[in-house]
């Protein structure tokens, strides 16, 4: 048996070296690397140890930056009006599909998620068609209601919603499926026991179906709020960040910062802070989780 | 409110099943339509909708334009070696924080997990700077390697051999089979919904990955699909090419629609899996 | 007791990271000399595929005559360029020449990105190119290469639109520009403008900046002084951006829904142009193969004009830029001294037919003026067109937009500038007392004010 525990303790390292090494040296090194370049002015093309220290210039520079603020808070309407919207449509539409007798209903969730699988490049390219003004099929359906053509990517007013409905139209489904397994897992009889106490199907949803989803929700509005949060894609390949940085977000801006400007020192700052948002987010939300489950 | 409850009228339930279906599927059909278009077509206004002559014209046009034959074969290359690394190291570790006690275990699976809330733009600058100094820029490896330690791969197969009874290892182990045996021969096996469901998911997260392939990959040669299809959009100049862009598209989504439809039941059965007992 | 297993983790953990901040820190290795004496060279530009193929036949002509020399080429989009320069001259086996947009001379030169060009190169280049496109070339007093497009920006404007509207030339000065442009507005039931007077371009720098400036310096203007501070508070650019103001704001004859580029720098604003919806619009040169493409028949009824002159200023002067094709400074002294060989032929006559270069007929194919003066005079014909001719004339008075340090994200501090005005988040002096301030921070890092 002494030979059997050496041979697990060896196995420790060989099983848990590439999973765990690979974790260490791709993500936190490289979150240690971000940290310390934030505190340094650093166009990538000297030596990364020859970079001059400036303390908190970059935070102070990009919280004096009103493009940078401009991204932060579309970054967080973008993910607060994802939450808002998706997770709502997200319960409709998997409680409707769960419970209708109606045939097909299976066919349409394949549909439903479907978008979520492919690349949001491709989304963002056709969608980019869809919204045209001019060529688009969107200002046509408006049309048929007597509503006035919209400039949709090309209005301050407009674009980041367009963003946001491109957004839902994605990953709706997925959501929608998390929320019919959530669905799966209620026991029948507690419907059963709510009519035979006379409930409606109003009541019984609202003090059985939610309640119990209560763990898929809160999944739910994590992954959602993380994902958001990080949105680039269809900025990059749509609006740059324009018209007027109304559709500007904090991923972007970094990239620019980063790649085109070779400001390295802000852009690790710009990375941080967004880091933070989500790491506060995130915590609070595992809190949910937590006394949820 | 009650149309979406329970046992609503039929009628009811067919028109919302159509209103969501029509929203689901329009844009792949004027994706699909449009790449028919004649690029003379496409111009006109108001829009067609349907492609009144339907010719195969931006298809032929798309693969001279992109070498999107290549990007597929370095997107199957990529995506494939990168599952397969996720799988392996996912398994492994995943093993030994299920069955194995070790002092500092829980701090260290605390960490790997608490990892998976890293998002990639976070290690986006010096990953770069990493690779460009090692060379390894328009390389396959830098597109592979950053990807294969996964934190959310080894939570999934920590969970899953856990409910492996502690027995059947055991047992193997009397019989004289090494720890490389029971992993491999003995656990693994078992896992084959988690290897689906991680499998699955870990293809479709690699294949659809941009801000790091467009961040390490300069020469078209190394494109993946997803930067083939990028560069479509850059190469294009005017409206008169919004066929061949979507003909671009239909070609860039194709693999990963047929593969969601091949296994879709994996698909949703993963979804829940990882929302929902995860 | 320190279990071993957790140890020989530990160590793996810490040898990985080891490695890893050593690889970062080290020096990038030397290219390596091919051992056969053949020099492998090549050329990164942003060319699309028909400019790649005429100059891929040029290659095949050279490496004939040069069996030594291997010559390589390659294309990435324009939003690409930059950053694969800046990245892939750190590797080994980056790119030899590269292909690049003047304003990034600053930078690349004292970065040591690209080399200064050898003392004979230098002399061909000053004694071929008129002196303003050798000055584009400059840095601290040195030549870094040879000069290829020249693009400059004029006013187009749709004939057909203005004859509908009773409008029989182009406004040459602000008065006719506003009053024209009012003429060419047409509203629908609800108020929206469905046929714009007057367009600008959005959502991207060079397309906001480029034409404001045009107007700027046809005000009298400039964008920065001689110790390289911004002159955003001037009284040319408060007009301008004043003017732009009013023409959306008061007059309701521009419209900013109208206005978008995509990533290619084409998009919205060229089909509204391309479609008959914005009767005039300030736009360089280049675009005429787009539009072409776009408008088919109709495309003779663009019409181009000088950039209209403002009440303080004494002449057009519109902006312009170059392309210049550079040398890698990492690269091996024989790839260099291959390199350097290769651009004075292919910008040669020797390498072309006609009297032009190679590289004059490749970018004469996308209708791009070349600068040298002798492919000037072989495509005199191409430069005589209705299109281009009044961009090559105003080219004679034409400003170079200025090259300075953090060029980039200078163009998009001032896009941000005028965009705020164009879509009303700030008053015009609001916005460039903030550009003014924005630029002056960027400049100042580099030039110490």
């Amino acid at each position: 048996m002494k030979n059997r525990l050496a041979d697990t303790r060896v196995f420790t390292g060989i099983y848990l070296g590439p999973g765990v090494g690979l974790i260490a040296l791709f993500v936190v090194v490289p979150i240690l690397l971000t940290a310390w370049v934030s505190f340094h002015s650093w166009n990538m093309l000297t030596p990364f140890a020859t970079m001059p220290y400036v303390g908190l210039q970059n935070y102070r520079q990009i919280f004096g930056d009103p493009v940078f603020l401009a991204a932060l808070r579309n970054t967080i309407v973008y993910s607060v009006a994802s939450v808002a919207i998706e997770l709502p449509l997200a319960l409709l539409i998997g409680i409707f599909l769960f419970n209708t007798k109606a045939r097909g209903s299976h066919w349409v969730r394949t549909a439903l998620f479907l978008p979520y699988v492919i690349p949001n490049v491709a989304v963002a390219i056709v969608w980019g068609y869809l919204y045209s003004p001019i060529y688009g099929p969107f200002n046509i359906v408006l049309s048929w209601f007597h509503i006035p053509a919209q400039p949709w990517l090309g209005s301050v007013h407009e674009a980041l919603m367009s963003l946001i409905i491109l957004n839902l139209w994605q990953t709706v489904g997925y959501y929608t499926v998390i929320v019919i397994a959530g669905l799966t897992e209620i026991p029948q009889d507690y419907y059963e026991a709510a009519s035979i106490d006379g409930a409606t199907k109003w009541q019984a949803t609202r003090h059985i179906t939610l309640p119990l989803l209560r763990r898929a929700v809160t999944f739910i509005v994590i992954i959602l709020t993380i994902n958001s949060l990080q949105v680039f894609a269809p900025v990059y390949i749509l609006t740059q960040g324009g018209p007027a940085n109304s559709t500007n977000v904090v991923v972007y801006d970094m990239y620019r910062t980063a790649f085109n400007f070779l400001n390295m020192g802000q852009a690790s700052a710009m990375v941080f802070v967004l880091f933070l948002v989500i790491l506060v987010l995130a915590v609070v939300e595992l809190r949910l989780l937590a006394r949820a489950s | 409110m009650s149309l979406i409850l329970r046992g609503s009228k039929r009628s009811w339930a067919y028109i919302w099943l159509g209103v969501i279906t029509v929203i689901s599927v329009f844009p792949f059909y004027w994706m699909v339509s449009s790449s028919l278009k004649t690029s003379k077509e496409i111009m006109a206004l108001p829009p067609h909708w349907w492609a009144t002559h339907p010719s195969l014209q931006a298809y032929s046009t798309v693969f001279h334009v992109v070498a999107f034959a290549r990007a597929i074969g370095n997107s199957f290359v990529v995506t494939g070696t990168a599952t397969l690394g996720i799988l392996v190291t996912s398994i492994m570790a995943g093993y030994v924080f299920a069955k194995y006690r070790f002092r500092g275990k829980e701090t260290l699976f605390t960490a790997v997990l608490a990892t998976m809330m890293v998002p990639s733009f976070v290690t986006l600058v010096p990953l770069y700077y990493f690779f460009n100094r090692l060379n390894l820029i328009d390389n396959y490896a830098a597109l592979i390697l950053p990807n294969i330690g996964n934190a959310f791969g080894i939570f999934l197969m920590r969970q899953f051999i856990a409910g492996i009874p502690q027995e059947l290892i055991e047992a193997a182990r009397i019989d004289g089979a090494s720890e490389w045996t029971v992993l491999w021969r003995v656990i693994t096996p078992l896992l084959g919904p988690a290897i689906a469901t991680l499998g699955l998911f870990a293809f479709v997260f690699q294949w659809n990955r941009f801000l790091w392939p467009l961040t390490v990959v300069n020469t078209p040669n190394m494109y993946t699909v997803v930067l083939a299809l990028n560069s479509l959009e850059s190469y294009t100049s005017s409206v008169k090419f919004a066929n061949v862009v979507m003909a671009g598209a239909v070609v860039g989504i194709l693999p990963s629609v047929l593969l969601f439809v091949w296994l879709q039941k994996y698909f949703i059965r993963g979804v829940a899996m990882t929302g929902i007992k995860g | 007791m320190v279990n071993k297993a957790q140890r020989a983790t530990v160590s793996l953990l810490a040898a990985a990271m080891g490695t890893a901040v050593l690889a970062g820190c080290g020096a990038a290795p030397n290219s390596t000399p091919s051992a056969s004496g053949k020099v492998s060279i090549s050329y990164l530009t942003l060319w699309p595929a028909p400019q790649v193929a005429m100059f891929q036949q040029a290659i095949n002509k050279y490496e004939k005559s040069h069996p030594n020399v291997s010559i390589t080429v390659r294309s990435v989009p324009f939003g690409n360029l930059l950053s694969t320069i800046t990245t892939d001259s750190l590797s080994s086996n980056g790119p030899t020449m590269f292909d690049i947009y003047d304003l990034w001379l600053p930078s690349l030169a004292k970065d040591g990105i690209v080399a200064p060009a050898p003392g004979s190169y230098a002399a061909d280049i000053s004694s071929h190119y008129a002196s303003n496109i050798v000055s584009s070339t400059d840095y601290s007093g040195k030549s870094y290469g040879y000069p290829n497009e020249v693009d400059d920006y004029a006013l187009n404007y749709n004939k057909a639109l203005f004859r509908a509207a009773g409008i029989s030339s182009p406004p040459s000065t602000w008065p006719q520009l506003i009053a024209d442009a009012r003429a060419l507005t047409k509203y629908n039931a609800s108020g929206q403008i469905v046929q714009q007077g007057f367009g600008v371009i959005t959502s991207w720098n060079s397309g906001v900046v480029h034409p404001w400036l045009a107007m700027v310096q046809s005000d009298g203007g400039q964008l920065l002084n001689k110790q390289h501070q911004p002159l955003l508070t001037s009284h040319a650019a408060e007009a301008v951006t004043n003017l732009y103001s009013q023409l959306i704001n008061q007059y309701k004859v521009t419209s900013t829904a109208m206005s978008i580029a995509n990533a290619s720098t084409t998009g919205p604003y060229l089909d509204n142009f391309a479609t008959g919806k914005t009767g005039m619009i300030i736009m360089a040169d280049w675009w005429e193969s787009a539009l072409e493409s776009s408008m088919g028949s109709n495309f003779s009824n663009v019409g181009v004009a000088p950039i209209p002159v403002g009440p303080n200023g004494t002449g057009s002067h519109t902006v312009y830029y170059s392309w210049v094709s550079t040398v890698n400074a990492h690269a091996s002294t024989a790839q260099q001294q291959a390199a350097w060989a290769f651009l004075r032929w292919v910008n040669s006559p020797a390498s072309g037919s006609n009297g032009s270069s190679a590289m004059g007929n490749i970018l004469s194919s996308e209708g791009i003026m070349p600068s040298r003066t002798s492919d000037i005079a072989a495509h005199q014909a191409q430069l005589n067109t209705p299109f281009m001719k009044p961009y090559v004339q105003a080219l004679k008075t034409a400003y170079p937009f200025p090259v300075v340090f953090g060029g980039d994200q200078l163009t998009t501090d001032i896009q941000n500038t005028i965009e705020s005005v164009e879509y009303g988040q700030s008053s015009p002096s609001a916005a460039l007392n903030q550009g003014q301030q924005t630029v002056s921070q960027l400049l100042s890092q580099y030039y110490g004010h």
